[in-house]
């Protein structure tokens, strides 16, 4: 972070936090190069930190360290190293209590600055120049990565080798493609990570352009117009919702829809369907769907315990439950596209011809950039977050399920508490003991360990991080820090004030309009279930894939994100108030409390 | 005997010089059929020749001899001796009879009118330093209205006005102003509005402060009026304030001129503009700038018992608009290379 001047006071120091009681020793669960350490307290303790509370809002188990280190080095190789960002390289991160801190590290010398200037230019000038093209490459890529991650095979152990290894030519031993599977898995989340990165910083740096532009020029335009100008008409993360529309108009066309009744779970559907010859053919079009459509996550991935929509089928049932009981009281669930393009051009027309010549010029080139951009905006997050890392996860839990399956684990999906090298080290023992017949150690050594995390992790989990430690920088002029997380130079100072303490809460004013209600805090996507009709959602930071819910809820807070963010996008598209990035309304606020929302001045206030 | 009076639809831009910028305006908008409340327009010359009818154009010339804009009292002696002569003096029978024919066409029964001047001249825009703000608001009966209009005159020679003047170097110059006689509209609520947010400069939006009553209480600064910003381009209301209206001014129950009374109970808090009149007025105001041509404050009333329609008193272009940061164009590309400091720095 680009600090001028620290300025003591309002935040803890990262070295003065206590660890939660029954806590101790929650450092062994992550890599030494992730804490605060002595041997560099005297840098680290005077940056700006802040939680990342967008990506990691929940302490994080030992193995998905990975998805802090690989997207970290994606970032920071592709801005650093590749774009050279002129004023910012990379992220660093750190690990308090088990929650994810993160902070830029700026170039300031100014002869470094320009250097790096001219490599931007020209590189961010040609994918700017080559976007559709590049970006039709890279959809081409991930397509062929997920194929590649489907296609390895996590082998078994057999009591004998089959004839072919000893009859046959090139055959490998199960030790051998065991330990070459595992890091070879490991190998494909980072090309994802690469990916994931390759476009993003640009992407978001276009569109935070013209938005930036818009508000020079039109100081008080509402934030939603700007995005509805640019939003997609045809956008792939639209495309789930509209099969699950799809699919609710063809169970009551077939007449099955009495089969999704309030309540049912998705196999208590699946058994009523599976009894008429009517709710067959429904079953077989469902599965038509199911690839690629329900590679959705049910929250943003980067933990393991998102899974997709095809291992946890009841977020796109309570929506098929939804849709079909709307269109049975004769509602519309439909996407007016037409309404929602026409509407899009209108804008953009009414805007442009507000402005003078030279400035409607250099919005009508922001704009076309902007929708140029926009379709990889939104639909990387389908491609790496929610298809590639879901099944990605799945992947990690064949090897979980090799090691409980010879007594290493009691539970495939404790593999999730090892680190990466622990795993690696008890895949290690493993292949070792069996090899040899010897007596493994492992299946002593490991469980513990797993119980006492678990343990951990639960503690932590009621621990309130603060939003920021360290020193509180005079302004935030990091471009990266400002676009993707929207911490502004006013947020932070916000945040210094709340951190004494107050009944209103401020955030950015994401989508208009004020509603009061009783308030449902969400920590995690497993809580998803608990929101009743009519309550506000308070997350730390949502996904479009948790649009379903978004139909019951009337207004929705989050801790980080900026007006970019998709919570803000999802909230719009449903006209619901929506504050995000408050900082700390998962700490401030209880479930049950009553609240109320003002989405056109940012401001959340507990009543 | 010279034509003193038009009526307003007859008015355009070019008759300025003769009848002050408000009147002009008024015509202007009429022709842009912009809903105005029918009126006349008495011109620059009428003022000339109730001077000269009167014989008062050398105690003028006396009384302003020598005036400095520095010397306050001087000002002020001159404000008083020329004031009180002008107040004496009477309008000529002709122009009388010709206000009175017009004022009878408004309407039966002694309609209500609002008279105010009409400022002539470059500083037209600043008529508001010029001391040439004058409003008298339901006057009713063609010597009431008489009456008025020379008020309008002798503001020509208050104290400020003259000073400004004086300021300008032109103390000594036959000072021109036309007047307007407009036929009053009995608001329920009133204001003033932007083609633009002035705060901000945004062109996108239309501001409207609005109070109860007749026009005075939010011109005059008496209330703080209710104050909404709404987009052009959806119609949304982006900003509300609604404020406690504690005053008013309503038509004076004895049947001329206007008072302030007190706003009672609810009304006080109530909003002074529904959804419904915000969309009218927006409406209003983007054809008026389009006609225009350029940003416009705009006076309005809302008529008593009657929801369909808004009534424009008068339009004249922005003058203090907060300064948008003077940005040299810039391509897209070098804006976004900006985005990440790799182009020159922003602002």
């Amino acid at each position: 972070m680009a600090t001028t001047a620290p300025k003591a006071g309002a935040f803890p120091s990262p070295y003065e936090i206590d660890t939660p009681a029954g806590c101790e020793g929650w450092e062994e669960m992550y890599p030494y190069y992730a804490l605060f350490d002595e041997r560099r307290r005297e840098i680290d303790e005077n940056r700006f930190w802040f939680w990342n509370s967008m990506h990691f809002p929940m302490p994080m188990p030992a193995f998905d360290v990975i998805c802090i280190d690989s997207p970290y080095q994606a970032v920071g190789a592709w801005q650093n190293r590749v774009f050279a960002v002129p004023p910012a390289m990379g992220i660093d991160y750190r690990c308090v209590n088990g929650y994810i801190y993160i902070s830029g590290n700026p170039v300031t010398d100014p002869a470094k600055i320009a250097e790096r200037a001219e490599f931007f230019q020209k590189r961010a000038g040609y994918y700017f120049q080559n976007w559709s093209e590049l970006y039709g490459k890279w959809r081409a890529k991930m397509e062929a990565l997920i194929r590649e991650l489907g296609e390895l095979q996590v082998p078994d152990l057999p009591e004998y080798e089959p004839d072919e290894v000893a009859f046959g030519d090139d055959r490998n031993t199960a030790f051998y493609e065991v330990l070459d599977a595992y890091p070879r898995a490991l190998r494909l989340g980072d090309m994802m990570w690469q990916h994931h990165f390759e476009f993003l910083l640009l992407g978001y740096g276009a569109y935070g352009t013209f938005v930036e532009f818009c508000k020079g020029q039109l100081p008080d335009i509402p934030d939603q117009h700007i995005a509805q100008m640019v939003a997609g008409i045809d956008v792939l993360l639209f495309r789930p919702d509209a099969e699950l529309r799809r699919l609710a108009r063809l169970a009551i066309e077939t007449g099955v829809d009495d089969a999704f009744e309030q309540g049912r779970s998705p196999s208590e559907i699946d058994a009523e369907l599976a009894e008429t010859e009517a709710g067959k053919s429904w079953l077989a079009e469902l599965e038509k769907v199911k690839d690629p459509w329900f590679n959705m996550a049910t929250g943003d991935g980067l933990y393991h315990y998102y899974r997709s929509w095809l291992d946890d089928p009841s977020i796109p049932y309570a929506s098929l439950i939804g849709h079909i009981s709307a269109l049975n009281s004769g509602e519309q669930i439909d996407r007016p596209t037409d309404e929602i393009q026409r509407e899009r051009d209108r804008l953009a027309g009414e805007y442009g011809a507000l402005l003078d010549d030279d400035a409607r010029a250099s919005f009508n080139d922001l704009l076309n950039l902007s929708r140029t951009v926009f379709p990889y905006v939104e639909e990387h997050k389908f491609f790496c977050d929610y298809w590639f890392l879901t099944r990605w996860w799945n992947k990690i839990r064949e090897f979980g399920a090799l090691l409980e399956r010879n007594g290493f684990l009691e539970d495939s999906e404790d593999v999730f508490q090892l680190s990466r090298y622990e795993v690696a080290s008890a895949l290690d023992e493993l292949v070792l003991t069996w090899a040899t017949g010897g007596l493994p150690l492992g299946p002593k050594h490991w469980p513990p360990i797993v119980a006492r995390r678990k343990e951990i992790l639960s503690k932590l989990g009621e621990w309130t991080p603060p939003p920021a430690i360290g020193v509180t920088p005079e302004a935030v002029t990091d471009p990266m820090t400002i676009m993707l997380w929207g911490v502004t130079t006013d947020r932070v100072q916000e945040w210094a004030r709340q951190q004494s303490g107050g009944s209103v809460l401020n955030g950015a004013a994401a989508s208009p309009g004020t509603v009061e209600g009783v308030a449902r805090v969400v920590r995690s996507v497993d809580q998803i279930g608990d929101v009743r009709d009519g309550e506000i959602l308070v997350c730390g930071s949502t996904s479009p894939a948790w649009a379903p819910i978004f139909s019951k809820i009337k207004a929705t807070v989050t801790d980080v994100g900026g007006v970019m963010s998709h919570a803000a996008i999802v909230a719009r598209e449903y006209g619901l108030p929506a504050v995000v990035g408050t900082g700390r309304a998962t700490a401030a606020i209880r479930t049950g409390q009553t609240i109320r929302v003002d989405g056109s001045e940012g401001t959340v206030t507990l009543l | 005997m010279t034509d003193y009076i038009r009526p307003l639809q007859q008015l355009s831009r070019t008759d300025e010089p003769s009848f002050g910028g408000k009147s002009a305006n008024l015509g202007e908008l009429l022709a842009a059929e912009i809903p105005v409340p029918p009126g006349f327009a008495i011109s620059a010359d009428a003022f000339h020749a109730f001077v000269h009818a009167a014989g008062l154009e050398d105690r003028i010339a006396s009384a302003m001899a020598g005036v400095s804009s520095s010397d306050v009292d001087a000002i002020g002696r001159a404000s008083h001796a020329i004031s009180e002569a002008m107040r004496f003096a009477p309008v000529p029978a002709a122009l009388r009879e010709q206000i009175a024919e017009h004022y009878a066409k408004l309407g039966e029964n002694s309609p209500a009118v609002a008279v105010r001047s009409s400022a002539v001249g470059e500083d037209s825009q600043d008529a508001t330093f010029a001391g040439q703000q004058e409003t008298y608001l339901w006057v009713r009966g063609a010597e009431h209205v008489c009456d008025a209009v020379r008020d309008c005159w002798v503001s020509l020679y208050s104290s400020p006005a003259i000073s400004y003047r004086a300021r300008l170097g032109e103390a000594e110059q036959p000072p021109a102003m036309g007047v307007t006689v407009q036929l009053m509209v009995d608001a329920e609520a009133s204001g003033v509005m932007f083609t633009c947010n002035p705060v901000t400069g945004d062109p996108s939006m239309v501001a409207i402060n609005s109070s109860w009553g007749l026009g005075l209480a939010v011109v005059g600064g008496e209330v703080t009026p209710d104050d909404f910003l709404v987009s052009k381009v959806t119609g949304e209301v982006v900003r509300e304030h609604i404020h406690p209206k504690g005053v008013q001014y309503i038509p004076d129950p004895a049947g001329n001129g206007a008072v302030r009374v007190a706003v009672d109970g609810d009304r006080r808090e109530a909003r002074s503009l529904e959804p419904a009149d915000l969309e009218r007025l927006v409406g209003v105001a983007r054809r008026i700038e389009r006609y225009f041509g350029c940003h416009q404050d705009i006076e309005w009333a809302l008529p008593r018992g009657e929801t369909e329609h808004v009534f424009v008193v008068q339009a004249r272009p922005v003058t203090a608009v907060a300064k948008k940061p003077e940005k040299k164009p810039a391509s897209a590309m070098s804006l976004i290379m900006s985005t990440f400091g790799a182009g020159p720095p922003k602002g």
